[in-house]
């Protein structure tokens, strides 16, 4: 230890690094090291709650300031996760309202938070100032009320996505009027109407506030009114602007504070509003210095090319479907409204899009214009459509994004694919890290290229593909250096799923089925679903419901 | 992939022996639409949607709802907005919008007024948009011509908005179209 640097010294050093993988590299170089860098940890991502359990970070890391965590695997959005699966936040919340009385910062993601998990919170903390529920659920306005009268200090509520009882709107009420400290308010998803005075008073106290997301349809004067208090805003996101079309002819007085407050903005999330194209497009050419829209398919191919006329900053665009189960199109958005953004937005480097045709002329094309592509995201209504102009599978177009955009780290598909996309991706797939697949692919070989080569890979999800028992034992090893994997639908088989959890005793291997106990069927008929994931947790986890099956330690079939 | 059995995914080979080939009567439905509506090279949305595996077994099928569960992948918020959107669009109640911009053929409609049709004896449905018929008489001939019987053998029934299940024709065609929900073709009584 004479040689060593002093404690406080090279707790000054490691205080430089926020990164949790170079942390993480510190810890491993020596035991002091270790030691003095899980005293000074603040930040900690829990990527799946049941990879750990709260024992064992709390042990580690005595001094954090905030916590992300995710819970159920992303399929559990499409309801492909039955109810009551798992992912409660209770025994995390309760175990660091113990431990972490210092506490700042709670980010959850897909996981079942309750008022009562809310009102410890809001009562443990006495720093408490982030909040953010994503897709979260089994709350109410209620628990909402406890943190809004108990977090003095709050800076960001977000809860996007989430589903929440709305007992009452009054809950915003709560804020104290010392309460001054709000910089990101998101009550999207909120249904029922909250106090708009109550609202207005809020922001006007809020010098800081930057996000503001509301919901429901909010009257066309006191929009405006809002805006011209918060003139530092630069997300705004409004439920139903259905009030927006023909506010151009009629209050033509709100324009100026429309326009001036636009130029600020660079994130715009009209997901929820039908606004028809023509005024989306009015509306978005003044927002320049747009980074981020989300919108409906109302926007239209022409509504997309007047984007990638005035929108050259735009790095993010989702488009969602209007009508996602209608059998023919409502709208004119084809593969060309990609097209022209990918040639137009030169800083594109994340999309996500719903349309109900496309071929790979158009995909290849995409791919050349834009290779700095990290996330791509394509969803052809119709599971299985091949290139409508050829009537061929979309392997060539995949393929090119694959070869062409070499940072991608997140590509779903769909459409017409064979096993050839997959040994396309397999070989070009280098920096892939999330990989969305459904009714794709030929044979076990697909889904062996994809574990045996793509090197950076960490969740893999998979529903009604032909991927059965070889593939996954084949590469068993692979998925002790993923978080995940999900199958739904596919052919794999209850015995093999056996052999692998008695093969892997590092990987929990939940067969989750509503059918009835696995062991009453042949050990070769397919289960309904299968999630794996690695965990230092013991492989049991205690909550699980009747549907989920998991082996223990000595091998036998255990359920709750 | 066989592309004129429109009737499913073929994705599995249990599930094709269950269906009965309407080529022949797909054809005459073919023939009487000459638009974009359903043309053989083009792959629409299949007109017959499951559940999930295990309503293989039983014969009729539902049309309405969720195609596949969970597909396409939308979260339950936007399902829950497509769903109000389709309704208010029913209702003929959008702006309707001048694209002025040039976008595609046929840009901008936001209506589309799909209802689910069963005939009595037939277990499989199917879904018709009555956006594109102008009179009761179109809509029967059209409807005959897709399930291949004879007009003289069955009557048009239709669910209202209230729920309520009235013999087609006694309203103006513009009344019905706003007000039907679902048509049921039954037998005749002699």
């Amino acid at each position: 230890m004479a040689y060593s640097f002093p404690e406080e010294v090279l707790e000054h050093v490691f205080s430089f690094l926020s990164s949790d993988r170079d942390r993480n590299a510190v810890s491993l170089v020596c035991k002091s090291w270790y030691d003095i860098e899980r005293w000074c940890r603040r930040r900690v991502f829990v990527g799946n709650c049941y990879a750990v359990s709260p024992e064992i970070v709390i042990r580690r890391f005595p001094e954090l300031r905030a916590v992300e965590m995710k819970g159920k695997p992303h399929f559990a959005d499409f309801n492909l996760v039955p109810e009551g699966w798992g992912a409660c936040a209770y025994p995390w919340i309760a175990a660091m309202a113990e431990a972490y009385p210092f506490l700042e910062e709670i980010r959850l993601k897909r996981m079942v938070v309750t008022d009562e998990s809310l009102e410890l919170i809001s009562k443990s903390y006495k720093n408490f100032k982030v909040l953010v529920l994503t897709s979260c659920e089994g709350f109410t306005t209620d628990g909402l009320a406890s943190i809004a009268a108990n977090c003095r200090h709050l800076r960001e509520l977000d809860l996007r996505e989430s589903e929440v009882e709305d007992l009452s709107g009054h809950w915003l009420s709560h804020f104290p009027d010392s309460c001054t400290s709000l910089v990101s308010l998101n009550m999207s998803c909120l249904g029922s109407e909250v106090s708009f005075s109550a609202l207005e008073r809020l922001v006007a106290r809020s010098p800081n506030l930057r996000t503001l997301r509301l919901n429901r349809a909010v009257p066309l004067e006191r929009l405006a009114n809002l805006i011209r208090r918060a003139p530092q805003l630069v997300e705004l996101a409004c439920k139903q602007l259905k009030a927006l079309s023909g506010f151009w002819d009629v209050v033509p007085s709100y324009l100026p504070a429309m326009y001036s407050v636009c130029s600020g903005i660079t994130s715009l999330n009209l997901s929820y509003a039908a606004i028809p194209s023509s005024d989306l497009v009015k509306l978005i050419s003044q927002c320049q210095n747009l980074q981020r829209l989300w919108v409906l398919d109302y926007i239209e191919d022409s509504g997309l090319e007047a984007l990638a006329a005035s929108c050259k900053d735009l790095q993010e665009l989702r488009v969602f479907p209007s009508d996602p189960f209608g059998a023919e199109p409502n709208v004119s958005l084809t593969e060309q409204g990609l097209v022209s953004v990918s040639e137009g937005c030169p800083k594109l480097e994340s999309v996500l899009y719903f349309c109900r045709q496309m071929s790979n002329a158009a995909l290849i094309a995409i791919a050349k214009n834009r290779p700095n592509f990290i996330r791509f995201r394509l969803c052809i209504i119709d599971p299985q459509a091949p290139d409508y102009l050829t009537l061929e599978p979309l392997d060539a177009g995949f393929g090119a994004i694959v070869e062409n955009c070499k940072e991608l780290r997140r590509l779903s598909m769909t459409g017409l694919l064979t096993d050839r996309v997959f040994k396309y991706i397999g070989s070009h797939a280098k920096k892939l890290e999330m990989l969305s697949i459904a009714f794709a692919g030929d044979s076990d070989l697909g889904l062996h290229h994809v574990l045996s080569g793509c090197d950076s890979l960490r969740k893999l999800e998979i529903r009604d593909c032909p991927f059965g028992d070889k593939a996954l034992l084949a590469n068993a090893a692979k998925l002790e250096t993923m978080r995940s994997l999900w199958m739904s639908s596919c052919s794999v088989s209850f015995g093999a799923c056996k052999l692998l959890a008695q093969k892997m005793p590092r990987l929990n291997v939940e067969v989750i089925d509503e059918r009835g106990p696995p062991d009453s069927r042949p050990e070769d008929c397919s289960v309904e679903r299968v999630y794996v994931y690695r965990t230092v947790a013991s492989r049991r986890r205690l909550d699980m419901p009747d549907f989920v099956w998991t082996l223990d330690e000595d091998s036998s079939l255990r359920y709750s | 992939m066989d592309d004129h059995l429109q009737l499913d995914l073929a994705l599995s080979n249990t599930f094709n022996r269950n269906l009965p080939r309407n080529d022949e009567k797909k054809r005459r439905f073919d023939e009487l639409f000459s638009d974009d509506e359903i043309t053989s090279n083009k792959r629409t949305l299949p007109l017959l949607i499951w559940n999930d595996n295990r309503n293989l077994d039983c014969g009729c099928v539902d049309v309405e709802g969720d195609a596949v569960v969970g597909w396409p992948p939308v979260n339950s918020r936007m399902r829950k907005v497509a769903e109000h959107h389709r309704r208010e669009s029913t209702a003929a109640n959008y702006v309707t919008v001048d694209n002025g911009g040039g976008g595609g053929g046929g840009g901008g409609r936001l209506n589309s007024m799909y209802v689910k049709v069963e005939m009595e004896g037939i277990g499989i449905a199917r879904k018709i948009n009555l956006g594109i018929f102008g009179s009761y008489q179109a809509l029967t001939a059209a409807l005959m011509a897709m399930f291949g019987k004879r007009r003289e053998m069955y009557k048009l029934t239709y669910r209202d908005k209230e729920g309520d299940w009235l013999l087609a024709g006694d309203v103006p065609w513009e009344r019905f179209v706003r007000s039907v929900r679902r048509l049921k073709l039954l037998k005749k009584a002699w």
